[in-house]
């Protein structure tokens, strides 16, 4: 149904087009000046119809889903009396595969009967959007032929019309933001309607698998965050402590000692070990950096677990180095020349101009670039939920197992998402903060680079 | 403004500091200095005048061996700072340039103190053994350029918070704290106002009295009033050299007398 | 008077390049580690892999009983029975359940399908015999592979003395071949390693990216061109601007908390679907192919623009008729290198749902998927050994991929933009 009104409405639009188009022409062969060219008179035929005819296509099947999914309820409410939001959600959704046609089992009549009345809304639906689709339609066409004259700005009208694309798309970009800030928000609230805001920020117990009787929210205890935010910040020290050195190193000897070949094929070099997914970095952390670790360690007599910090945050330093390496050297490349000639021209060699002159001008810049990395390291995914562990402890040794914020928010939505449980809500509260420390971090290393560069302008 | 002369003390050691003989420079295939002879006396200010892109401030940068830092950039020629050949293989362009400081056209201090500023040169070249020593080189320098009144009470302020005069004047006693004998500046007053001017052509005069000095200008006025001794140079070539009232009343090449008379240039 | 040679002033100096050189030194070395990493990392890829680039093969002559398979009980019918009669040719001597179970364990769990789809396409086979080439089972493959050793005591093993014995008979008689493993690339995703493949996965991460790019290509450039060419210096376009630079250095993982939230809870799209994880994709990518477009566009020199407007065309044809088709190859670049970044992206991915276990490739971009970095994912996860290979495998073909797109988008760079 949904493509035969998509077909429609591009018929009608290319028919708009064609007939304005002629009409235009006419004029124009009667020996009238047009405004416009012939084809923008088509053009602005077509977009007239095509544009809101589209926006209501789009709006239609957006709210389709959730109003359907209403009236199905309110049909079967008798049905669902006395059942939690949870299960609810579990037999609107087996209706609906009934309705799919995939049947586990027999279930009751009146779900069968409920998948019946679901379908034939789904095509009356389908059948009402065809019709006030081709309705529209025909309205628009009707609307723009009349503004066919040889005075009218078509050429004009197209252009605001396009502006008028363009702004959306820019706006897209607010919507999303809004998107991200509202989801998270309204799950995060009704996840701290089941459990407290204190317990959760100061908490050092995370044990959110734990099974949940009905009546039961959570056990005492169960959704503090701090050791995993703990174990967030241990590996993203370690991976810091790789990635800092020498990030900033071989940004000095690349941007003041390289000759040029050689930092032609460093550089790109740099870059690829950016461009490699962190599957794929998560994978050789497991396959490599995690058991040479573990034999090493013990070898020393150590205690070391199978999924340490170390491996994982060592991974994550090696993939933040091009990171930092690039913003280092695009920081030093901004020291003016004339600082580079004072401190020559005082009888400095390259090395004591690099640490006395450029590298602590270039410090703000080297800083913001640091803060970013670490934004970075906290976000990151698939590394540690390949590499790292699952089991939150308070612990700072790096040759123990800990968890991160990111494999919490993954490990607790992999498997089955009810939007109730506590569990799904509280990867969302997770996500929160990591959402907003996140934004914190970039609007500050962004605000440092700005208010230090005027430093020496 | 002054337009004559300033009134000189009289010199009274001409020995030679720099000697440059046959210099020539080129930036990959293209000549900028075609053959040049001068010598450059102590004690004296000598200044490099003619019209832009003429190549005296390339020249003026070999004396320090700046233009090393150029890759396409090349020096042939004997050029001997008291009879040293400043280009041999064994002199390390690093300490030739504490012997040889320099002063940039648009001041160029470092973001950092004006302590810090002045003390880099000395803190680099180990030239003192003691913090005492260094604010002793430091406070010197600064009264040498004629800034330390201004800023003895505020030397840990960054020295990007003075005003253009008194950055160039930071970044002359910057230069003066390293040592030197010679002072090389690059129109030093192009990026300053007629009384930052004023004070740091004063300047000039009583750094005369310690160290040999070569300004680049493109003000011939400038150069009438600070120097001893001006060269004129034109498309690379050095085309008359000699005593500055000389070259400004009765110069010899008529290409000197066309643009001392403002008909080239 | 100067002296630049004296012996204080030397032996300072070489303190002083001392210290450059250390300096030097230390930079060298961190570049060295790096590449250094980077080589490690390709090489335990690569000879971890490229065992998975062959597949061991059993050739046997089966007869087709027709007391184990009938016409007209298709496509039911005793295959495997079929197949462990054939291996027992070999073996005449091998009795009793225990026995058979192990020898017909030779064969991958996945030949008697095979044989079956066979036996359907043409039943006048049953009762003749056929040759056939199948996969080894995994523990198998793993021992011609020399990746089970032999001298492990046989405790620790996957693969009894008398099995191996087995196999090493087969190998003698010429039954056993390694030819490249084109399933890797054909297969759907299964529970053996021997049968295993990335066509599901393949398919669901090309449409997810046509998703991906239909999307947010439009979008993107649409926004781009508003905020460097039309938009007023005002509060608004400030605001969208600092919007655009946030998304860009959100974590990936949010975006899959937004995708479930709404894409999957509100709008009640289908889970583990491309097309859902087609639209978070675009959502990630829009703010870089944003950037690039503005970069491409800032690029193009006012000139142009002027000597335009100059001979009477409108913003609008200024823009679209002369600066945009200069950009373009900037914007592909850009976009390229987007979609390439995307490819590789998989907690979103995960967070919607594409991580289950499908056997079966998506026709549509509605029906259930893996992708290419879930799937690697899911593999790395498998216990058994056959996957570890396969999964480096996996992981080469994805970088392939991505070498191939980075590839395209430089030489488009520097074969069409202009130095102005």
């Amino acid at each position: 149904m949904t493509t035969a009104a998509f077909a429609c409405l591009f018929v009608f639009s290319v028919i708009g087009y064609i007939w304005n188009r002629q009409a235009a022409t006419a004029i124009r062969r009667d020996g009238a000046r047009l405004h416009s060219l012939v084809g923008f008179h088509g053009a602005y035929s077509l977009l007239v119809v095509l544009v809101p005819v589209l926006v209501l296509i789009l709006l239609w099947l957006l709210l389709q889903g959730p109003v359907i999914d209403l009236i199905l309820k309110s049909e079967i409410a008798a049905h669902l009396d006395g059942f939690g939001s949870g299960e609810v959600q579990l037999i609107v959704a087996e209706i609906k595969s009934v309705a799919r046609g995939v049947v586990f089992g027999t279930p009751e009549p009146w779900k069968t009967e409920a998948a019946q009345y679901l379908t034939a809304l789904q095509t009356r639906a389908g059948q009402l959007l065809l019709v006030v689709v081709t309705a529209l339609s025909l309205v628009l066409v009707a609307f723009s032929h009349r503004k066919v004259s040889a005075e009218f700005r078509a050429r004009h009208g197209v252009e605001r019309i396009i502006s008028g694309l363009m702004i959306f798309c820019s706006v897209v970009a607010v919507f999303v933001t809004l998107g991200i800030v509202a989801s998270l928000m309204v799950e995060t609230s009704r996840f701290f309607a089941k459990v407290s805001f204190v317990e959760f920020l100061f908490g050092t117990n995370w044990e959110p698998q734990i099974p949940l009787r009905e009546d039961q929210v959570a056990a005492e205890g169960a959704f503090g965050w701090l050791p995993v935010m703990l174990g967030t910040l241990v590996i993203t020290v370690i991976a810091l402590v790789i990635a800092v050195p020498v990030g900033l190193m071989s940004a000095v000897y690349l941007n003041e000692f390289a000759p040029r070949r050689f930092r032609a094929v460093a550089k790109p070099l740099l870059e690829i070990l950016a461009g490699v997914p962190t599957v794929v970095y998560g994978f050789f952390a497991i396959l490599v950096v995690a058991p040479t670790i573990r034999s090493f360690g013990q070898s020393l007599g150590l205690d070391v677990s199978p999924n340490t910090a170390l491996a994982a945050g060592g991974v994550m330093g090696i993939m933040l180095i091009p990171f930092i390496s690039s913003f280092a050297d695009d920081a030093l490349s901004a020291v003016p020349q004339s600082l580079r000639d004072g401190a020559l021209g005082l009888g400095a060699t390259r090395a004591e101009m690099m640490t006395g002159v450029l590298f602590p001008a270039a410090i703000p810049g080297i800083v913001g670039g640091v803060l970013l990395a670490v934004s970075r390291a906290i976000g990151e995914t698939m590394i540690v939920v390949m590499a790292a562990g699952l089991i939150a402890k308070m612990t700072m040794n790096p040759l123990d197992s800990v968890t991160t914020v990111t494999v919490q928010i993954v490990t607790l939505l992999i498997g089955d998402t009810s939007f109730d449980n506590p569990k799904t809500l509280a990867a969302f509260a997770l996500g929160m903060m990591l959402f907003l420390v996140t934004l914190m971090i970039n609007i500050f290393a962004l605000r440092i680079v700005r208010k230090y560069r005027e430093a020496y302008d | 403004m002054y337009d004559a002369p300033t009134p000189e003390s009289p010199v009274t050691t001409e020995t030679m500091k720099f000697s440059a003989r046959n210099v020539h420079v080129f930036y990959n295939e293209a000549e900028a200095i075609k053959g040049v002879d001068v010598d450059i006396l102590d004690k004296t200010v000598t200044a490099f005048i003619g019209p832009s892109g003429c190549g005296k401030s390339t020249f003026l940068r070999c004396l320090n061996r700046m233009n090393d830092t150029i890759a396409i950039c090349r020096v042939t020629g004997d050029i001997r700072l008291d009879g040293q050949d400043i280009y041999d293989r064994s002199i390390d362009p690093v300490q030739l340039r504490a012997k040889v400081g320099m002063v940039f056209q648009k001041p160029n201090p470092f973001p950092k103190s004006i302590y810090d500023n002045v003390a880099y040169g000395p803190r680099i070249h180990g030239l003192a053994n003691t913090r005492a020593d260094l604010d002793g080189i430091v406070e010197k320098s600064l009264r040498r350029a004629a800034l330390w009144d201004e800023v003895k009470d505020r030397l840990d302020t960054p020295g990007t918070g003075l005003s253009g005069g008194q950055q160039q004047r930071l970044c002359i006693a910057r230069a003066v704290a390293t040592q030197p004998e010679v002072l090389l500046m690059d129109e030093p007053c192009s990026a300053l106002d007629p009384i930052a001017t004023a004070q740091v052509e004063e300047l000039i005069d009583e750094l005369r009295q310690e160290y040999s000095v070569v300004i680049v200008t493109h003000s011939m006025q400038q150069a009438a009033r600070v120097s001893q001794k001006t060269a004129f140079f034109h498309l690379g070539h050095l085309v008359e050299f000699g005593e500055t009232s000389h070259i400004f009343t009765n110069p010899t090449d008529e290409r000197t007398e066309s643009y001392i008379t403002g008909r080239i240039g | 008077m100067t002296d630049l040679s004296s012996h204080s002033a030397r032996s300072h100096l070489k303190r002083r390049n001392r210290h450059q050189t250390m300096i030097k030194g230390f930079g060298m070395a961190a570049i060295g580690f790096a590449a250094l990493m980077l080589f490690i990392l390709v090489a335990s890829l690569v000879s971890s892999g490229y065992k998975a680039f062959t597949q061991t093969h059993i050739t046997v002559e089966v007869f087709v009983d027709p007391a184990e398979i009938k016409v007209d009980r298709l496509p039911r019918g005793g295959f495997d029975d079929v197949l462990l009669a054939s291996l027992k040719t070999y073996f005449p001597d091998v009795s009793g359940r225990a026995d058979e179970k192990a020898l017909e364990g030779i064969i991958s769990n996945g030949a008697q399908f095979a044989l079956r789809d066979r036996i359907v396409a043409d039943p006048s086979l049953i009762g003749q015999s056929v040759t056939v080439t199948v996969p080894v089972s995994d523990p198998f493959d793993q021992l011609a592979k020399g990746l089970v050793k032999r001298d492990t005591p046989e405790a620790q093993r996957r693969v009894s003395d008398r099995e191996i014995g087995w196999f090493d008979t087969l190998d003698r008689a010429d039954a056993i071949s390694q030819p490249v493993n084109w399933g890797l690339i054909t297969n759907t995703d299964s529970r053996f390693p021997e049968l295993a493949g990335l066509k599901g996965a393949l398919m669901g991460s090309f449409w997810a990216l046509l998703v991906c790019f239909v999307i947010s290509f439009p979008l993107g450039i649409g926004a781009a061109i508003y905020l460097e060419e039309f938009a007023p210096r005002n509060r608004l376009s400030d605001f969208i601007e600092v919007n655009i630079n946030n998304l860009a250095a959100v974590p990936s993982v949010v975006f899959g908390l937004l995708a479930l939230a709404v894409f999957i809870g509100w709008m009640g799209l289908p889970r583990s679907a491309p097309l859902v994880g087609g639209m978070t994709l675009a959502l990630m990518t829009l703010p870089t192919i944003i950037i690039a477009t503005r970069a491409a566009l800032k690029a193009v020199p006012p000139s142009i623009r002027e000597a335009a407007l100059g001979v009477g065309a409108s913003r609008h044809q200024v823009v679209f008729g002369h600066v945009l088709p200069l950009a373009m190859p900037g914007i592909l670049t850009g976009t390229i290198i987007g979609l390439a970044q995307a490819l590789g992206e998989t907690a979103p991915l995960l967070l919607i749902g594409m991580n289950a276990f499908i056997t079966s490739a998506p026709d549509t971009p509605f029906d259930s998927a893996t992708a290419l970095p879930t799937q690697i994912f899911i593999w790395a996860d498998s216990p058994e050994r056959g996957f570890v290979s396969r999964t480096s495998a996996a992981i080469l073909v994805l970088l392939t991929f991505l070498i191939t797109m980075n590839a395209i988008a430089i030489y488009l760079r520097s074969k069409f933009e202009r130095k102005w």
